[in-house]
């Protein structure tokens, strides 16, 4: 007979853990009368890792599809609003250098890839700046949506960034209070398996057990059902991203009503970068260097530098990092998601999406039974493979187009240091610039090529143009960039402070409609 | 509130000798293209006006209101130098007058201020028009609190949907009506029978009614408009 598959059992209590758990139970919502269970197992003494402040807009229809009301998560998380990136220093390392990678794609994507067209003719502006108003928004501090767009909408495309140890207790209220999820506070003593190693259960140190038919692992760095039970490797990628340490802070604001920037800040360092993510409370701020190339004290005190005389007083935590994931993501009845499958470094807040494409999958891809269970595993490690072996393509690129003269960016640019598949993608974007058709053709890319386009052109990589060939697009092109000047200037007269919104939304509420 | 306010306590003897206008006119701000009124009001507004959902542009609270014009600072209704002939929204009757806890306040500096009716009578007692002026603030204040009870509930059955109004005029014209939101008829019929008895017991679905029939207005602003843009 088949062994069906009905009862969920997650391990670890943090973001990870939650929205996996919400995910699943939105999804199942209607099993769940004949007998489909979710429970998350969640140590009462383990402490939350906080990764990540940053999220991706895919958060936004991840906690609609749960239930979560918008208005809860801005008073609850700190949140506030995320446009997209700015890189600055990277290239250069000049005072004005920088570039944004914005959240929105370029005007008209999908009818004409604008790349050629502006490197055609710049008109002074920036690649961001003339294909969509994002970047313009950012630089003013500006909200990407007004009081009256409905909760969840957006009229520039946007994410979050908030307070993930805030984040993981808001996610529990709500699964366990709203879409049935059990929850168990206990120790994982011992786990018992089958004779082909499927997972049965969990024996807890409190006493009693908890048995499952799919076990997902979601005990952060420990990775104990997929690393410790059933041995599956980690494979490194420090030969290619080199930081292993970070350090962090949570820096105050000096008023309540403090500008707050609505896009992350990322600012290269002599030996890695720094992160400014505004909170409605209070600022996260921390650098992600290679230990190899500075002293933890010499980063500590760049560090502080950055931050200026608001460092006064605060001491950075030092979180150890190791950049890599697993060899397999799922194996037998246990899959991994989270820091358990994996960690990079957070230089495009890589984390949570991860968390809610893989949760999404185990959730769309449920198998119904033990006996298609494996057919649903290799599908699930072909497609997380290539999603990790992409998100560091990506990260990478953010580090070898540099020429800044510091021994850690000079090492990124050793061409042993890049992955094969990125050196091959440089060498033909030399040639053609990068757009959604031939290279980035998966379902739900992490990055799609307007994210390449932004860090490539926005660290002034060039490519060859044809005139001749833009001749068919030109008036096209034209007017889509035409379009999104007139856009530009609307928008930046239509939309509030970032910090203006925020308070709004949490004094009155965002309608539902 | 703009800055051009100067909003007081009424004042039995320092406004003894006041006088507030009472006509429409634009210079009064009586061109308005959607004023907000409550519940009670609606069968006489659904009687010339569509009465529509709105957003509050300070809050993003919904709010009902009558549509009386189609581009901004309009007012189809209204002519110079003519009484206001259809039903006048409490909003637009309340005149320069505000409440403040259960006082009632003046702006001085509202351009109805100066000639016109009187507040005071000789004796010092409040005049006719005084009196109401402090009816419709008594109507105005249960009826804000009821109207947003029922927009409440709207929301919660979720019964309100955007709705587009897209008009052509015979100038050759067009007009896209944005930000405006109607009861959802679909939702409204699918309703369980002891959600709709409870609408009906708390007079709801009259004003639900109401407010469907007066979309049957909206043809009738756009004569009217066509008419105004002919010249």
């Amino acid at each position: 007979m088949l062994k069906p598959v009905s009862n969920v059992v997650i391990v670890g209590g943090g973001t990870a853990g939650w929205l996996t758990a919400g995910v699943i139970a939105a999804r199942h919502q209607g099993r769940m009368k004949s007998g489909f269970t979710v429970t998350l197992i969640e140590s009462p003494d383990i402490k939350i890792i906080g990764v990540g402040e940053g999220t991706w807009p895919t958060l936004r229809s991840t906690l609609e599809k749960m239930g979560v009301s918008e208005t809860d998560l801005f008073r609850h998380c700190d949140a506030a609003f995320k446009q997209g990136a700015r890189f600055a220093r990277w290239t250069t390392g000049v005072e004005d250098d920088g570039y944004y990678h914005p959240l929105m794609l370029p005007q008209g994507f999908h009818q004409v890839n604008l790349v050629p067209h502006w490197l055609e003719d710049e008109g002074g502006r920036s690649f961001c700046d003339s294909v969509t108003p994002q970047g313009a928004l950012c630089d003013d501090g500006l909200a990407p949506k007004t009081i009256t767009t409905p909760q969840y909408q957006a009229m520039a495309n946007y994410a979050y960034h908030l307070d993930a140890g805030k984040f993981a207790p808001f996610l529990q209220k709500h699964c366990t209070e709203k879409l049935g999820v059990r929850h168990v506070l206990a120790d994982v003593q011992g786990v018992k398996q089958a004779e082909n190693g499927d997972i049965e259960s969990l024996a807890l140190k409190q006493g009693g057990e908890i048995v499952g038919d799919l076990f997902v692992d979601c005990t952060g760095f420990a990775s104990l059902l997929l690393g410790k039970t059933l041995g599956v490797g980690f494979k490194s990628c420090s030969d290619v991203l080199f930081c292993d340490t970070a350090i962090a802070v949570q820096v105050p604001y000096a008023h309540p009503d403090d500008a707050m920037a609505s896009h992350t800040i990322s600012t290269a360092q002599s030996a890695g970068w720094t992160w400014d993510i505004g909170l409605s409370a209070r600022r996260g701020v921390g650098y992600v260097y290679s230990s190899r190339h500075i002293s933890d004290d010499e980063a500590a005190s760049e560090l502080m530098r950055y931050i200026g005389p608001q460092a006064k007083g605060l001491t950075p935590r030092k979180i150890p990092i190791r950049g890599g994931y697993r060899e397999t993501f799922w194996k037998n009845n246990v899959v991994a998601v989270g820091l358990s499958s994996g960690f990079l470094e957070p230089l495009e807040s890589s984390a949570i999406v991860l968390v809610e494409l893989s949760a999404k999958l185990i959730a769309e891809q449920m198998p119904a039974n033990r006996e298609v269970m494996d057919i649903v595993a290799r599908r699930f490690n072909e497609v997380n493979h290539y999603r990790w072996g992409r998100i560091i393509d990506f990260l990478k690129l953010h580090y070898v187009l540099t020429q800044r003269p510091e021994k850690f960016w000079r090492d990124n640019t050793d061409p042993a240091t890049v992955p094969d598949r990125l050196k091959d993608l440089l060498q033909l974007w030399k040639y053609q610039p990068p757009w959604f058709l031939e290279e980035f053709d998966r379902l739900e890319e992490v990055f799609p090529a307007a994210s390449y386009q932004y860090v490539l052109y926005g660290m002034g990589f060039r490519t060859a143009v044809d005139r001749d060939d833009n001749a068919q697009t030109r008036s096209l092109a034209r007017q889509q960039m035409q379009e999104n000047a007139v856009m530009t200037q609307k928008m930046r007269k239509q939309l509030p402070k970032n910090r203006d919104l925020v308070r709004k939304i949490q004094e009155y509420g965002l309608q539902p409609i | 509130m703009t800055a051009m306010t100067n909003i007081v306590l009424l004042d039995t003897k320092a406004h003894r000798d006041l006088c507030v206008e009472t006509g429409a006119s634009a210079r009064f701000g009586d061109a308005r293209r959607f004023v907000p009124v409550i519940v009670g009001e609606f069968a006489h507004a659904a009687a010339h006006y569509p009465i529509l959902l709105s957003k509050d542009a300070e809050t993003g609270g919904f709010f009902c209101g009558a549509m009386l014009g189609i581009d901004e600072d309009e007012n189809l209704f209204l002519t110079e130098g003519k009484p206001f002939e259809t039903y006048r929204p409490l909003n637009l009757q309340r005149g320069p007058f505000f409440t403040a806890g259960s006082d009632i306040a003046i702006d001085l500096d509202n351009p109805r201020v100066g000639s016109g009716q009187a507040l005071f009578g000789a004796d010092g007692q409040p005049s006719l028009y005084l009196k109401s002026i402090m009816n419709l603030f008594r109507d105005l204040k249960t009826g804000l609190e009821q109207t947003r009870v029922f927009v409440e509930t709207l929301l919660s059955l979720k019964l309100i949907e955007p709705i587009d109004i897209g008009l052509s005029f015979d100038d050759g014209s067009r007009r896209r009506l944005e930000d405006l939101y109607t009861v959802n008829q679909d939702a409204l019929n699918a309703l369980s029978d002891d959600k709709v008895v409870e609408l009906f017991r708390r007079g709801y679905l009259r004003a639900i009614y109401l407010m469907i029939a007066s979309l049957k207005q909206l043809p009738m602003l756009a004569q009217k408009k066509n008419a105004r843009l002919a010249g």
